[in-house]
């Protein structure tokens, strides 16, 4: 297929390189509101960060969340959708919205099967037949009004040891691809972005990456992975594809949140994540810290009057002097999984957290010490360095970082 | 008596709780007050009391509690912090801070100028099998019933430093069997000695910590009539009553025979009225301050609590319901307030529409937002009663509004949230007893497990039974495929 040119609503300005690894640090220009990035997106998948308000997740700096467009779908579903003029008016959110695209929960579904049409499934209903198509995925994110959109892809899992249906997969999402871009309504306000295929094959990689680049969508996401497979191999994929993309498109990495995850593939070259990990685990009592995440529900914890992480500048953790709720390990522990407030609680703070680790990466990349900044995390991380995960170490070298060097 | 010695401390006017009747004439009548205390804000009364459950307004995180309600002072029971005491310190008692500050206050984030009131007991509270004993009363703690000695709860208010300590009384409760003749004989007999308990508590605080602001204690009138306590009454208007900053009531009817020296005490109340026409009736009888389960029970019904007071002029003959049930379809897509010309956070930036998707997609945020506005309707409307009592047209009114509003709240069409936090017949989540082995789950299973990716799925419901395949086709999602 001939390279088409497509309209763009988004603006990517490169401002760093990082002189070592391939981490870069950008300025995202989108429809509401410039992000930087690196970044990480929190997952409000039904329109709402499990139980926080827009303004308290704008409190944590978040300026791009991510909806579902599966459960938008359902709940509310796209005649209302309409009716109300779209995700931002539904949620009175005014920044950024990036709708994860709908196909992986239907895979979810009993008795799906891909079909060069689209998904056939089991309605969870009453069990009769149905059809989901490219066109039906994005004329649904175009009533939703995200303003990053995702293209309907046929994901397999990478574990999967059925060669031949990763390539046919791959090949499908490309032509689906077209269909999406061809289906696309509003490219002038919603950016549609390309999912790269091809399991753990790197050669299927590298032929999704040359096919998807042609077709110039504004934004570029390597799907398939954080499903379960090795980190070695998933390091590989991030770094064979960030190594074909073009250097002034953003590159999504999907699904990936675990902070050491977060930190290796910004030095792969990637620029953009999301996960619903961080708001999953509040609600189980989890607190991530720059020293590994807390199970606040551990009786060990019930007397322990520190913050949730000492010196973190958030809402929950900042004493009171500093106009913060002075929140305690121990008080976590009293309501975790008793009152819906700890979740709350705890789902402000690892947000923070998490979008507070992208900007220092950030800063890091501007002041070209990213190398050092790794080293720094890791080491407080990980109270040895003979525990440094090997995946880790080994993607880091291959980018010219040795992490058990100082 | 001992307490003598340390009476002219406590009269100190900068220390002292201080409640001043604006407004009240003799009998059973509505009145107006303030309740000071230093570095507190200043509570005009009658008005309401934050619920608070395990420290904080259920659903309401302290930073939206700060910055989204105008709640100026919260209940506190202290079964909620004394899970295995006392063969284990609660942790909050380990909290160690310099003299003056209340552990509790820091613990559970409460802003400085609330006023933290501290009872034993939840309201309402959860019936416990076991009877109390001349020495504690039955408490239910999230691992269970137990009893609580009064002597560890004059320990536990000089320890955790509330504002306020509501007395020990040997209640029984609305949902338990009417007690016998002779348990009544004693119900007087013990609370009389509790109260004495905690009233000798208070001074011997002053032995450990000097100059930090100490509780004052709200003693407990019994649920019962007047003559059936009335040396215990008597005792509160003589002896104890220079010690008394305030009575604890648990049936507005206590109210009446009162001895004439306790009627310049603050009344608060702990009666659980069920709709605001019993709200109204309590406070045609001069209660102060309250706790009003009725909000907390609203919201997780989904129920957006919409009536004022004194009511608009009654328009239409039917009577209005006092709540909009947000469960409700048709507001799909209704982008009006939840009522109109309400100024709580969840009017101003959101809409019906947002709360009707929130709660059919049991997002937590939804009962967060009906919380925020439940609350400033009751502020909204104990304003108006102020204001009317202010210029002697609360009668008048509470006719009116009695006219114009139905009687009852709406009833609960929706789920509420899952019972982690939820109050089904009253009873709170973690409070549910078992009954015996194979006891049917208390929540619905909201997912089917596959095979994969179940942290994904398990991130969000989804849809529901009772909707088929054409009705997802409707909503645009995907077609139905015709069988072949």
């Amino acid at each position: 297929m001939a390279p088409i040119h497509m309209p763009s609503a988004l603006s990517f300005e490169l401002i760093a390189k990082c002189s070592v690894t391939k981490a870069r640090a950008a300025n995202l220009r989108l429809p509401h509101g410039e992000v930087p990035l690196p970044i990480f997106m929190p997952v409000a998948t039904q329109a709402s960060l499990k139980g926080l308000t827009p303004e308290q997740l704008e409190d944590t700096g978040c300026r791009l969340c991510l909806n579902n467009t599966y459960h938008l779908g359902l709940k509310p579903g796209q005649t209302t959708l309409d009716a109300i003029g779209g995700a931002h008016k539904l949620q009175s959110w005014p920044y950024n919205i990036l709708t994860e695209r709908s196909f992986q929960m239907v895979s979810l579904l009993k008795l799906s099967k891909v079909t060069e049409e689209g998904v056939r499934f089991l309605s969870p209903h009453d069990g009769s037949p149905m059809l989901l198509t490219p066109e039906h995925s994005i004329s649904l994110q175009n009533s939703i009004g995200s303003d990053i959109i995702m293209q309907l892809d046929d994901v397999i899992a990478t574990t999967s040891p059925d060669h031949a249906r990763i390539e046919e997969a791959m090949k499908r999402s490309v032509r689906w691809l077209d269909r999406c871009i061809a289906a696309h309504k509003k490219p002038e306000i919603q950016n549609l972005f390309c999912i790269i295929q091809g399991g753990l094959d790197l050669e299927l990689r590298r032929q999704c990456c040359a096919e998807m680049v042609a077709r110039d969508t504004p934004g570029i996401a390597i799907g398939g992975l954080s499903g379960g497979e090795a980190k070695d191999a998933y390091c590989k994929v991030v770094d064979t594809c960030t190594g074909l993309l073009p250097e002034k498109k953003p590159r999504y990495v999907m699904g990936v949140g675990y902070p050491e995850d977060l930190v290796v593939s910004i030095a792969l070259g990637a620029d953009m994540f999301d996960c619903v990990w961080p708001t999953r685990t509040a609600r189980f009592g989890n607190a991530i810290t720059s020293s590994g995440t807390l199970n606040l529900r551990h009786s060990s914890y019930a007397s322990d009057f520190s913050p949730v992480e000492e010196g973190c500048p958030c809402v929950c953790c900042r004493p009171p002097e500093q106009g913060g709720l002075g929140i305690t390990r121990a008080y976590i522990y009293h309501v975790a999984a008793k009152e819906t407030a700890g979740a709350h609680l705890l789902s402000m703070h690892n947000v923070h957290y998490l979008l507070t680790l992208m900007k220092s990466a950030r800063t890091a990349i501007v002041e070209d010490r990213y190398p050092a900044f790794v080293k720094g995390f890791f080491a407080k991380l990980y109270p040895e360095r003979s525990k440094y995960p090997e995946w880790a170490v080994t993607a880091l070298k291959g980018v010219g970082v040795d992490l058990l060097v100082n | 008596m001992a307490d003598n010695l340390t009476l002219g401390l406590s009269q100190l006017p900068d220390e002292m709780l201080t409640f001043t009747l604006l407004k009240a004439s003799e009998g059973l009548t509505p009145r107006l007050g303030k309740l000071a205390f230093p570095g507190r804000s200043t509570i005009q009364t009658p008005h309401y009391i934050g619920n608070a459950s395990r420290g904080v307004i259920p659903h309401l995180s302290q930073d939206l509690f700060r910055k989204h309600t105008n709640i100026d002072a919260i209940y506190v029971p202290l079964e909620d912090f004394v899970e295995k005491a006392p063969q284990h310190t609660p942790p909050v008692y380990e909290l160690d801070l310099p003299d003056a500050e209340s552990p509790l206050r820091r613990f559970i984030a409460l802003k400085q100028d609330a006023f933290l009131i501290m009872g034993a007991r939840r309201t309402p509270p959860i019936a416990a099998p076991a009877a109390n004993t001349n020495g504690a009363i039955s408490i239910l703690t999230s691992v269970g019933f137990r009893h609580l000695a009064s002597s560890d709860y004059v320990a536990a208010a000089q320890k955790l430093r509330p504002d306020i300590v509501v007395g020990l009384g040997d209640i029984v409760y609305k949902q338990q069997a009417k007690p016998s003749n002779k348990r009544v004989a004693k119900m007087a007999d013990r609370t009389e000695a509790w109260t004495k308990d905690i009233v000798d508590g208070k001074s011997g605080l002053d032995k450990t910590t000097r100059d930090g602001p100490r509780y004052s204690i709200f003693a407990s009138v019994l649920p019962i009539s007047s003559e059936l306590q009335s040396s215990y009454v008597d005792e509160l208007a003589d002896e104890l009553r220079d010690q008394l900053s305030g009575l604890a009531i648990y049936d507005p009817s206590s109210l009446t025979d009162l001895p004439q020296a306790l009627t310049p005490l603050p009344r608060l109340s702990f009666s659980e009225p069920s709709s605001p026409r019993q709200l109204l009736h309590e406070l045609s009888l001069g209660t102060d301050l309250l706790t009003i389960p009725f909000i907390n029970a609203a919201t997780d019904a989904g129920i957006a609590l919409d009536f004022i007071f004194p009511p608009a002029n009654a328009s239409s003959s039917t009577r209005r319901p006092l709540g909009v049930d947000m469960w409700s379809s048709t507001h799909a897509t209704d982008l009006s307030p939840l009522s109109s010309g309400c100024g709580c956070y969840a009017c101003k930036r959101h809409h019906r529409a947002y709360l009707q998707h929130l709660l059919a997609a049991k997002e937590m945020l939804g009962w967060t937002l009906l919380q925020v506005h439940n609350h400033a309707v009751m502020d909204q409307f104990f304003a108006g009663v102020r204001a009317s009592i202010g210029k002697d047209k609360f009668e008048e009114d509470r006719v009116a509004f009695e006219a114009v509003y139905e009687a009852e709240l709406p009833e609960r069409t929706g789920q509420g949230p899952r019972q982690v936090c939820v109050i089904v017949n009253g009873v709170r989540g973690y409070q549910f007893k078992s009954e015996g082995p194979g006891e049917a789950k208390k929540n619905a299973s909201a997912y089917r497990m596959l095979d994969e990716r179940k942290e994904l799925l398990a991130e969000a419901s989804t849809p529901s039974s009772g909707t088929d395949a054409k009705d997802l086709e409707n909503i645009g999602f995907a077609e139905v495929v015709e069988r072949q």
